[in-house]
């Protein structure tokens, strides 16, 4: 099964990667991103500019309203997510608690839909 | 005609290999690499005469290159003294006698050895039983090329080292088991794709009939391995019939029985009838007989229930699950009709928040006449589903109901 795995940010976060922690929280994201490789369970991941660089676009009456900035202000934003293929959800928790940031701000894991179906 | 000829000599080539040079794992990927090149020169210079030994030919002459390259480097890096090229040659003389049919089952039960993860089995089986290159799997499995050939190589190094043997007589029967479970996950794989838009997948429900009759030739007297191959021809001939044009679902119950291929059930009706007559019954061969009631059933409405129903009250009791439960109880819906087939879902452990529970559920309100608390059901199944054909058609049902 597919999951995506959505990582969660705030200015802090940020400025935590610029401080002196900084350094290590990369390093462990580097060493799950390898053991997610390794395993075979990794599908993809990216990260996500900055809120403030957003477009949000609706269509109205047959024309497009574009205004700058996110859908939502809100205290988290989507900073990026991690693409993976498990065994079950179990394991994708697994490696959602394992990825650094959710000691500070949430991810949440959400199945991916399957295009494909059983007759009922 | 090429493709479908080297796939078949692949995993005897494969054997031939380990047998001489004992390292699966650097043999696989000669392996890969001499098909690789037959299916660059054949089509233009034509199929050697004994295709076989060609690819035996090439993958050896790679593996030595290999072997060289490597112990020079070696070499090169610890300054050791040359490690005879003739250790990788441990082979006992006159194994070299045909014994091919052996030699594939091993590799098979090798491929789906119990320390690796399904995903790697499933992932090493393709490549090393079927043939199948990395990026065809890959593209199957709708992942990047990158993430499948990480899932063989960690597999290939996690069986690194285990004999390429025969397992000993008592384990034989737990391994030919998880050897069916594999093949039984690549037929679902294709199978439940064959409603999406990606067709290379159903292709895989093609190739895990083709091993499953390779095991059957390997296996002959093991009634299992004819139970599952009957389950998925049973299953399979219904493909035509399953999706609409737009590639909706179509239940059981409504799908054109016209359409559905009379020389695949007449294969595993056989199939089942003489396992069943043979010998102890296994899950397969009473999901086999399920199926091949279905399919014999001139229309839905002449559907043998009862025979159903008794079929799953063995199942369970050989194979017990929740899935097992949850079938049995649409068969007792129909037997005693909805409201037993609603207190038999009571029963049911381990299925909570499960799409298939609530969608059993709406099917058998929809038949008592409960038509609002139906669609709840068939609304609740729709939002707790994650594939998008079975969506579409549980929210169908819910519309038409009002």
């Amino acid at each position: 099964m597919r999951f995506m795995l959505m990582i969660y940010d705030n200015a802090d976060t940020r400025e935590l990667l610029a401080g002196p922690e900084g350094k290590d929280l990369m390093a462990e994201v580097e060493a799950v991103m390898a053991q997610l490789t390794a395993s075979g369970e990794l599908v993809g991941g990216e990260a996500l500019a900055d809120p403030s660089n957003t477009r949000t676009v609706r269509v109205q009456e047959g024309v497009p309203v574009v205004t700058d900035g996110p859908l939502a202000e809100a205290k988290e934003h989507f900073g990026g997510y991690l693409m993976v293929e498990c065994e079950s959800i179990d394991r994708a928790v697994e490696i959602a608690a394992a990825w650094p940031s959710a000691r500070h701000r949430p991810l949440e894991v959400r199945p991916v839909m399957d295009p494909g179906g059983m007759e009922m | 005609m090429i493709e479908g000829l080297l796939r078949e000599l692949a995993p005897q080539v494969l054997g031939v290999l380990v047998r001489r040079y004992g390292s699966f794992d650097t043999c696989e990927d000669a392996v890969q690499e001499a098909l690789l090149a037959a299916s660059r020169q054949w089509p233009g210079e034509g199929i050697p005469e004994h295709p076989q030994a060609w690819l035996v030919a090439v993958a050896s002459r790679r593996l030595v290159d290999e072997v060289r390259s490597d112990v020079a480097r070696r070499r090169r890096e610890e300054g050791a003294a040359a490690v005879a090229l003739a250790d990788e040659r441990s082979q006992a003389p006159g194994a070299e006698r045909p014994r091919e049919h052996d030699d594939t089952l091993t590799l098979l039960l090798l491929c789906c050895h119990p320390a690796l993860s399904p995903a790697s089995q499933i992932a090493l089986t393709l490549r090393a039983v079927g043939g199948l290159t990395t990026a065809q799997i890959a593209s199957a499995f709708l992942v990047p090329e990158a993430t499948m050939a990480q899932r063989i190589s960690r597999a290939k190094a996690t069986i690194r080292g285990r004999g390429f043997e025969a397992p000993p007589a008592d384990e034989l029967p737990e391994r030919m088991r998880v050897a069916e479970h594999v093949l039984y996950l690549v037929f679902n794989e294709g199978y439940t794709a064959s409603s999406g838009p990606d067709l290379q997948r159903t292709e895989l429900a093609d190739e895990a009939i083709r091993l499953t009759r390779l095991l059957r030739r390997l296996a002959p007297g093991d009634d299992e391995v004819a139970g599952l191959l009957a389950l998925m021809l049973l299953t399979d001939a219904r493909r035509s019939a399953r999706t609409g044009e737009g590639g909706e679902l179509v239940p059981l119950a409504e799908q054109d029985r016209s359409l559905w291929d009379r020389d695949a059930i007449a294969e595993g009706v056989a199939l089942v009838e003489r396992a069943l007559a043979s010998g102890p019954l296994g899950p397969y061969q009473l999901q086999a007989a399920i199926a091949a009631v279905h399919a014999e059933a001139p229309d839905a409405e002449a559907t043998d229930w009862p025979q159903v129903l008794a079929l799953y009250g063995l199942l369970e009791r050989i194979a017990p699950g929740p899935t097992v439960a949850l079938n049995r109880a649409v068969a007792v819906g129909m037997v005693e009709g909805p409201g037993a087939g609603l207190d038999a879902l009571d029963g049911i452990e381990g299925m909570d928040g499960h799409h298939r529970l609530e969608a059993v559920r709406a099917h058998l309100l929809e038949m008592a006449g409960e038509r609002d608390a139906a669609r709840d059901a068939y609304r609740l199944a729709a939002r707790l589903t994650t594939s998008l054909p079975e969506q579409r058609y549980l929210e169908d049902r819910a519309a038409r109901l009002g």
